[in-house]
């Protein structure tokens, strides 16, 4: 006699099939419906230091975690070098070709659009990084061509985002030598959650070019009270007391 | 005729353990067959690796015979109608050492089917049975090995099962707990119900037991009768170091 | 099998007292704690995405956190359990083993929603210290993080049935974590591979559960509820590794 074993081993037969229908039931149906809303692995282009990360990033299905620390990387690549060196000069004690700060977040930064894209080949839903890294290239950097690569390629996975389309805009009238209607294109951001605080700080200096005191007075004080960027509350509690004076005259 | 507890019919356990290249088999029990009458106390004796562990492990389900037939009351082992009617102790049985005995007892106790108001008089039943009613408040890292002994055979109990299986009952406890142990399965016995037990110590199994059956090699070597033994000259031993050699 | 409830129950309630009295469980929930409190420095570098970073690093590392205990659960549960004879106790008793296994993977799973819970708690009180909401969808990043967790667990049960160390349960059931993330990107490869390895590729998709489906924290722009497919992706891969877990269980000898 073969004994309850081999017996237990038949009546096991319908758990290993059912096992197997599930499980092929399972991956069929994600088979399916899912589509990935990220860039394919080919689009990921890494820079220098960053393997590691985007390995990780995909691996724990932590793209969002990776893509923060790749704009805190761009943040500090992009820093606040012009204002150091206006400190450096007043501590120094000589302002001689100094700028004061006014030529805010010029530079070379030849990394920035390849950290800046980077970030949204890891997340393309991270519309703020889109939106400050077209911003810093566009009216801080000048190099116009490269904010609008970024834009489109942030439009390639988020079609809908009509805040790349305003930013795209803007970056047109600004060519032409419209800050009217760039400051117009710009505004509709200012309430998103979404809108970097550099480009809050241009609206404001465009409604001050143009004469809109008041409505400048309001955009630095959004930035005051809600900005965690020293260098910007700063700038904007300094633009808020000249405006003062102005308003009241 | 008194009915059987337990029937072994030709059972044969092979244990295999796969290699790279084909498996090791290795004979734990070959061509077993007897019977344990409801109502006796039956003991098992055999040297290390005889094959005790293994019957008390084909008894309870947790092993499959690879040949033969075990039955309890006429079921199944490994059926849940016959695991119903079996209290298992294992030897040298763990309880988490952090939770009181009442706690590892209501668990035990719902695995068997209890539930409620009769769980916890099962509970406290089993307690009081095997004289841990004292220590209920304690935990059972302070318990000793014969308290922890104890508290295995209380699992056993819950159930109120018609037959016990005890695999080394007394192994490792000093005297005084080796008789209290013996005198509490005397009293279980006395209930009407069926003991099993196998163990290392010939003195005890001729106190308690009114057949023993003698393992050598994974075969049953004997059986002996209570009245056999205590006509030898040499007594249970004599017939135990006969039956080895 | 009336019974089959109540015993299922019985063994996930004490599945999960026994893990929570763990005191690993105490050290992984001190790691939690730091580790959630340590982002706010990142969040601090972040400026003014504060609030995502911190709401995505607490989330991320939730995740993570109560993976590695729900494996470490998992591969040392059975295990244990055989080695002390506490199985002996449970399986000479009317049980059935496929009961058990339900209460053993359910008590699990409980432990891994209440990680989730306490740490969500933690990570929502960190997040009003600075002054933020709970972030969007909140609720449906620790639901897909659980589903998560469940299907791996179901998983490692499985494994731990025929590995032969709790460290092997450990490392195969890690790299079907990581293996699971990476489903749409295999996908991406075969559909630009040729021939046989496209269909072993497809093969593999099939095999490998998504968990990409349940990755609401991740998905973006986090745009919310898990779709009706991934619950029932997800319930068919956990009845799938039950019923296999099952069927080893059913012929295992202790």
């Amino acid at each position: 006699m073969a004994g309850a074993a081999t017996a237990g081993r038949a009546r096991g037969l319908p758990l290993l099939f059912a096992a197997l229908l599930a499980w092929g039931a399972g991956g069929f149906a994600a088979y399916k419906e899912y589509r990935s809303p990220f860039p394919p692995p080919g689009e990921i282009h890494v820079p220098p230091q960053g393997a590691a990360g985007d390995m990780f990033a995909l691996a724990f299905g932590a793209r969002r975690v990776f893509a923060d620390l790749w704009f805190v990387r761009l943040m500090q690549y992009y820093g606040t070098a012009d204002l150091s060196e206006h400190e450096a000069h007043a501590a120094g004690g000589s302002h001689q070709g100094c700028s004061h700060g006014a030529d805010f977040g010029g530079g070379n930064y030849p990394l920035f659009l390849p950290l800046a894209r980077h970030i949204l080949e890891i997340d393309p839903g991270f519309v703020s990084a889109g939106l400050y890294g077209a911003g810093a290239l566009a009216f801080n950097i000048n190099r116009t061509t490269e904010a609008e690569e970024l834009l489109a390629y942030g439009l390639r996975y988020s079609p809908k985002e009509w805040k790349y389309l305003n930013v795209l805009a803007a970056i047109g009238y600004s060519k032409a030598g419209n800050p009217a209607a760039v400051a117009e294109q710009i505004q509709p951001l200012l309430k998103e959650p979404e809108c970097p605080v550099m480009l809050k700080q241009l609206s404001a200096f465009l409604n001050k070019k143009a004469g809109n005191y008041a409505a400048a007075a309001v955009i630095y004080a959004d930035i005051a009270a809600t900005s965690h960027d020293a260098a910007y509350v700063e700038n904007a509690r300094r633009e808020l007391s000249r405006l003062a004076g102005r308003t009241e005259k | 005729m008194t009915a059987s507890a337990v029937s072994f019919s030709g059972v044969e356990k092979i244990f295999r353990r796969p290699r790279l290249l084909g498996a090791i088999c290795h004979t734990a029990v070959q061509d077993l067959s007897f019977d344990i009458p409801a109502g006796e106390i039956t003991g098992l004796l055999g040297l290390n690796g005889a094959g005790k562990t293994t019957i008390m492990k084909l008894l309870t389900g947790l092993l499959f015979p690879t040949a033969g037939s075990v039955r309890i009351f006429g079921l199944p082992p490994s059926g849940q109608a016959a695991k119903a009617k079996v209290g298992f102790l294992p030897e040298l049985p763990y309880f988490p050492p952090q939770i009181k005995p009442g706690a590892a007892l209501a668990y035990y106790g719902r695995l068997s089917g209890l539930s409620g108001k009769e769980l916890a008089l099962a509970a406290a039943a089993a307690l009081e049975r095997t004289g841990l009613e004292p220590h209920a408040d304690k935990c059972i890292a302070e318990f000793s090995k014969g308290m922890l002994q104890r508290l295995g055979l209380a699992q056993a109990l819950l159930h109120k099962p018609d037959l016990l299986v005890l695999d080394e009952p007394v192994s490792g406890l000093d005297p005084l707990a080796i008789h209290d142990i013996r005198r509490l399965l005397a009293g279980l016995n006395a209930e009407g119900r069926t003991i099993f037990l196998s163990s290392h110590s010939i003195s005890d199994v001729e106190k308690l037991c009114g057949r023993v059956l003698i393992m050598v090699r994974g075969r049953l070597a004997k059986i002996v009768a209570r009245a056999e033994w205590e006509a030898a000259p040499g007594g249970l031993e004599s017939i135990f170091v006969e039956a080895v050699k | 099998m009336r019974n089959f409830l109540p015993l299922a129950w019985a063994v996930a309630v004490n599945s999960f007292v026994e893990s929570v009295r763990h005191r690993f469980f105490t050290l992984f929930s001190v790691f939690a704690f730091t580790a959630i409190y340590a982002s706010l420095l990142a969040g601090v570098m972040a400026v003014d995405q504060e609030a995502r970073v911190l709401a995505d690093l607490g989330l991320a590392l939730m995740e993570l956190t109560a993976l590695a205990y729900v494996l470490f659960q998992v591969s040392s549960s059975l295990l244990k359990e055989a080695e002390t004879k506490t199985i002996y106790l449970v399986f000479s008793r009317p049980v059935p083993r496929g009961a058990y296994l339900a209460g053993k993977m359910g008590g699990v799973m409980l432990t891994a929603a209440f990680m989730l819970a306490v740490m969500g708690c933690m990570h929502l009180a960190l997040l009003s210290f600075r002054g933020f909401p709970p972030p969007e969808a909140y609720a449906w990043a620790l639901a897909g993080s659980f589903f998560k967790l469940a299907v791996i667990t179901a998983f490692a049960f499985f494994v731990s049935l025929f590995s032969t160390s709790s460290v092997s349960t450990l490392v195969i059931s890690g790299i079907m974590w990581t293996l699971g993330h990476f489903v749409s990107e295999t996908r991406f490869i075969a559909e630009q591979a040729p021939g046989v390895k496209a269909a072993l590729l497809k093969g593999a998709i099939l095999l490998i559960p998504n968990l990409q489906l349940f990755n609401a924290r991740d998905a973006a722009g986090v745009t919310g509820a898990l779709s009706p497919t991934a619950v029932f992706s997800g319930a068919a891969w956990i009845l799938a590794a039950y019923f296999a877990s099952l069927w080893l269980l059913a012929r295992k000898e202790f």
